[in-house]
């Protein structure tokens, strides 16, 4: 055979295997991904924060939102109750595929309860109304920043799994 | 000069070898520099339809409902109550959030940009792994390709006249601006 159809076709079927892997694995691995066995409920999570303030955990859900611009974070809701809480990554450390909505994902980092200033409310209610901007209808409405909570509970996350 | 000849071979081969690779992340950088704007890696557009009233139910049912109502036969990935308020329903690459009661939908579908995702994907070193290795060396290239770019020309046009200059406005440039900035 010649040598450089040669090469062509191991390359293909190089491509081949390795699409082919890709597309058969179920799931997908990011930063350290998950190695607590035990998940802590969501419920339980947010009815009772003070317990796990600081402390590394593991939560398991739904993604229902991802960041849209850096995929810097998800949020992993109970599929019984639609309440979940926001897993963020640090920026281009991990980045979460905005196709990741909606599929099964298990969680883990450190739980922290943040208490924001009044400089930090203002700023992520800005930031939450342009992320939503347009869902209202117009611009005018979007840019009316709805009051947010002077403590916000998270995971600053190190891995995940996405199923 | 056998010195010069050599620095120029260098920085043209080197040239050549990452030109593909410097456009690449030339065009991913200005498309990723202006984050605050726009979104470089995905296309998000969203439908406003009305379904009506969905009588309260299972999930499921609620969700066929919509689905019906919306002439969707697709398999959502996942449905969801948000709570009271709100069902969430998840397609690859497709969100309908429901607004309990009245029937409001938004339907948000998600696109990868054509190949500025990649590009992006490769600038940002999203797969990690082998990639940071290569990135590393276009980041020596690029090393090399700036230190024999100064010796190329000799003499008014080089380092012993507007060369010179140039370099230093080259220096000076982010200098400035960090006293300025900072």
């Amino acid at each position: 055979m010649n040598p450089r159809r040669h090469v062509a076709l191991s390359l293909l079927v190089l491509a081949l295997a390795w699409s082919t892997a890709v597309l058969a694995a179920d799931a997908t691995r990011y930063g350290a991904g998950v190695d607590l066995e035990k998940a802590t409920p969501l419920t339980d999570l947010l009815s009772h924060p003070e317990r796990y303030d600081g402390k590394a955990v593991r939560v398991d859900g739904v993604i229902t939102a991802v960041c849209k611009k850096r995929g810097c974070w998800i949020q992993v809701s109970d599929p019984d109750t639609g309440k979940g809480i926001r897993i963020k990554v640090e920026d281009g450390v991990i980045v979460f595929p905005m196709e990741s909505m909606g599929h099964r994902a298990s969680a883990q980092g450190t739980f922290e309860i943040v208490h924001l200033s009044p400089e930090q409310m203002k700023a992520m209610a800005e930031h939450r109304a342009e992320e939503h901007k347009g869902e209202h209808g117009t611009e005018k409405e979007a840019c009316q920043a709805e009051p947010v909570a002077n403590t916000v509970l998270l995971i600053r996350g190190t891995g995940a799994v996405i199923y | 000069m056998r010195w010069r000849r050599l620095i120029i071979a260098v920085h043209r081969d080197v040239g050549y070898l990452v030109a593909g690779l410097t456009v690449m992340y030339a065009v991913s950088g200005v498309a990723v520099n202006h984050v605050a704007d726009w979104n470089p890696n995905y296309i998000i557009e969203t439908v406003e339809h009305q379904v009506g009233d969905i009588a309260e139910g299972s999930t499921s049912g609620m969700t066929s409902s919509v689905l019906e109502r919306l002439g969707i036969r697709d398999e959502p990935t996942s449905a969801i109550r948000m709570g009271p308020g709100e069902l969430r329903i998840f397609f690859e690459g497709r969100t309908l959030k429901v607004t309990l009661p009245g029937g409001r939908v938004l339907d948000e579908t998600v696109r990868r940009r054509p190949v500025l995702f990649e590009l992006n994907f490769l600038h940002l070193n999203h797969g990690k792994g082998s990639w940071t290795a290569v990135a590393d060396v276009y980041a020596l290239a690029l090393l090399t390709l700036a230190l024999t770019g100064i010796f190329i020309i000799p003499g008014r046009k080089g380092l012993g006249g507007r060369g010179r200059w140039l370099l230093l406005a080259g220096v000076l440039l982010p200098v400035v601006y960090l006293l300025v900035a900072t």
